[in-house]
């Protein structure tokens, strides 16, 4: 069915200048999920998989494509820019949108402080004389300036950033394949991949709910589905084509490095944010590990932090223009064409954050699993979405699409969360709990959730 | 058109949004946003179109005589019978700042003005005509002092000044909360025309600003 059909057919008209095609949206993707995502958290997933990274990421591949699946049926059914905070306030029902939105945004408000966060551990490694929390207010200042300029990214930027990421990346590929030929490390093994030794389902699963993190931002691409020039079926398409290419270099990267890890036995007793730098030193000396802690700095702390910023942006103008946030966060600066307001919370935010975690040791892993949590209790609630939508509201008869797939993805991701760090647990627990409180309190002040359409979108009829 | 017939709105909006230097006050972006509500509103002011729901309906095809207007009004005639306002404006956007720009320079509103800063950096400025300034913003000090009626035009236009954030470069004696508050005011009860539209066009500009690309 022509795409620009299925719209029209619930009167939506086309919004945006649709100028934005399969690879645009495809890089967009990549940019948001960082290709050398997994340089930053190596030595954590290696900790927490058993030596298993490769299983690790594998899984989370697998699992994501199935939320990738559902993604683009309610991408289709809802063609709007939205996250899934849209999806299931439509899907299901409101006060299940506001709860969704309110998952997302655990997610969405600390991505950030992370992003900051490792990227000043990555230059500290570099550059050991010059503290984390320097680093950290040295990036959330440059980044507060540019946001606030109203300086985004742009097509161009997206593709540059993700070919020197790319570069930086082979780079590391072949200097740890041709320094595993000769000798360095413990040569060709499928250990990162399947270890009998230490393998188990629930290892496998809480290492999956780290290594996650690294595909989070691949469901940034539904935001473009207005200016996509193939619409919801081609924001569908590249959602799985960016997961999948993410997947496999991912891979690759974890596997390579695993298999240079100088320290194993150390490395799984004690995780290290260093790790992965400790390996590219083993393949090609300080150079390398200098050149891959500089590029996780900048396509962290820079390029990611950029694109994050316009996404939480979003998600809260959105919310707040609901009346489901503090309307202050609906107000734009008009001056630099920015919302300011949010983009300010988010910066002390961060920095509050990002300097309290970094006195914790743990403060890298605390932080993604929380990100995690919130990200997959959502994309929980967009399968059921899909569910609801589709087979019991729409009694749809595509069994596969609409209910096994669903299904199939929305078991995996509860097996994730259920092997998650406890800590994170208890403490996302605590935060829906807040949104409880906070949902109830809207419908006690008249306010009870509605999407309303955006002034520029028609509703479905 | 005659000399007693004001000038578009996009022509005033153009002027109060630029700093008496040519510097813009505000994002282009946001401007250009802007200037293509002031001239949707030109055209439903002329009585050449009305808004249905968000369709734009063409009720009467003859030129305003102004080309910027005629020139984009000829999209609603072209493209379809009820062509979305939304969409339209978010094409007319992408060059109504220069469209813009140019009939005012035409109509002697701006000079062009070259220069180099530090000696080097080559720039161009275009300066708005001092009476043109003050003519400008007549409306909006009129209305907020109250010693005029309020027309559909000069309320548009303390809507538009309100969207783009520009109404505290007016130096109105009044506080900026004040003052806001007022022109809120002078939209909202107008009429239902005026605050569609200017509604419309104040969302438009808020999620542009919250954009991926721009």
């Amino acid at each position: 069915m022509d795409p620009q059909a299925g719209i029209d057919r619930f009167g939506y008209q086309q919004e945006l200048r649709r100028g934005v095609g399969l690879a645009d949206l495809v890089f967009y993707g990549l940019v948001m999920m960082v290709p050398i995502a997994p340089f930053a958290i190596f030595g954590l997933v290696y900790s927490r998989s058993g030596g298993m990274p490769v299983m690790a990421y594998l899984v989370g591949v697998v699992a994501l494509l199935f939320t990738a699946i559902s993604y683009a049926q309610m991408v289709r059914a809802f063609p709007l820019s939205g996250s899934v905070y849209n999806y299931a306030g439509r899907g299901i029902a409101p006060p299940v949108g506001f709860m969704t939105g309110w998952a997302i945004l655990l997610d969405y408000l600390l991505v950030p402080s992370l992003l900051y966060l490792v990227a000043s551990i990555a230059m500290n490694s570099s550059l050991p004389g010059v503290p984390v929390w320097a680093w950290l207010i040295f990036f959330v200042a440059v980044n507060t300036i540019i946001n606030l300029r109203g300086i985004r990214m742009t097509i161009t930027i997206t593709k540059v950033m993700i070919v020197a990421e790319l570069a930086v990346l082979a780079l590391f590929l072949t200097a740890g394949v041709w320094a595993l030929t000769q000798g360095y490390g413990r040569g060709f093994s499928l250990a990162p991949l399947f270890n009998p030794d230490t393998f188990s389902w629930p290892i496998v699963f809480a290492a999956v709910s780290v290594a996650v993190l690294s595909f989070l931002g691949f469901d940034g691409i539904s935001m473009l589905v207005e200016e996509s020039t193939g619409g919801s079926e081609q924001v569908g398409r590249a959602m799985r084509i960016a997961l999948l290419l993410a997947g496999v270099l991912f891979i690759a990267q974890v596997w390579v490095a695993a298999l240079l890890v100088p320290d194993p036995q150390g490395l799984l007793t004690s995780a290290s944010g260093t790790a992965f730098y400790d390996s590219a030193q083993v393949a090609g000396g300080e150079w390398l590990r200098q050149v891959t802690s500089t590029a996780t700095a900048v396509s962290w702390g820079i390029a990611n932090t950029l694109v994050a910023q316009v996404a939480v942006s979003r998600l809260l103008y959105a919310m707040a223009r609901d009346r489901q946030l503090p309307s202050f966060l609906a107000r734009i600066s008009v001056k630099n064409a920015v919302p300011a307001n949010a983009i300010l919370l988010i910066s002390a935010l961060s920095v509050g954050l990002g300097l309290w975690m970094s006195t914790r040791p743990d403060g890298v892993d605390f932080l993604s699993s929380l990100i995690n949590m919130g990200a997959l209790v959502a994309f929980i609630v967009l399968h059921l979405s899909v569910i609801v939508h589709y087979t019991i509201r729409g009694r749809s008869k595509n069994v596969w699409s609409h209910l096994i797939a669903p299904l199939i993805g929305l078991s995996v991701l509860v097996f994730v969360v259920i092997h998650a760090n406890v800590m994170a647990q208890v403490v996302g627990l605590i935060w829906f709990v807040v949104g409880g409180v906070v949902l109830g309190a809207l419908y006690l002040l008249g306010r009870p959730p509605t999407l309303r359409p955006s002034a520029l979108t028609k509703e479905p009829v | 058109m005659s000399a007693d017939v004001p000038p578009p709105l996009y022509q005033d909006l153009f002027i109060v949004c630029h700093h008496e230097n040519g510097k813009p006050l505000i994002h282009r972006s946001s401007i250009s946003l802007g200037l293509a509500g002031a001239v949707l509103i030109d055209l439903a002011l002329y009585g050449r179109v009305r808004l249905k729901g968000r369709a734009v309906v063409v009720t009467d095809p003859t030129p305003t005589g102004d080309p910027v207007v005629d020139a984009y009004a000829g999209a609603f005639q072209r493209d379809r019978p009820e062509l979305d306002a939304v969409t339209w404006a978010k094409t007319v956007s992408a060059d109504s700042y220069d469209r813009a720009r140019r009939q005012l320079v035409r109509v002697g509103l701006l000079t062009e003005v070259t220069g180099r800063r530090l000696g080097m950096l080559p720039y161009t400025r275009y300066r708005a005509d001092m009476a043109a300034i003050v003519r400008a913003s007549t409306d909006v000090r009129s209305a907020v002092s109250g010693w005029r009626e309020m027309d559909a035009r000069g309320a548009a236009l303390c809507g538009l000044v309100l969207a783009l954030q520009v109404h505290t470069e007016l130096y109105i004696g009044q506080s900026s909360a004040q003052l806001t508050t007022t022109l809120r005011t002078i939209v909202n009860e107008h009429s239902p025309q005026v605050k569609e539209l200017v509604g419309l066009f104040e969302a438009l500009i808020g999620e542009a600003a919250v954009a991926v690309y721009r």
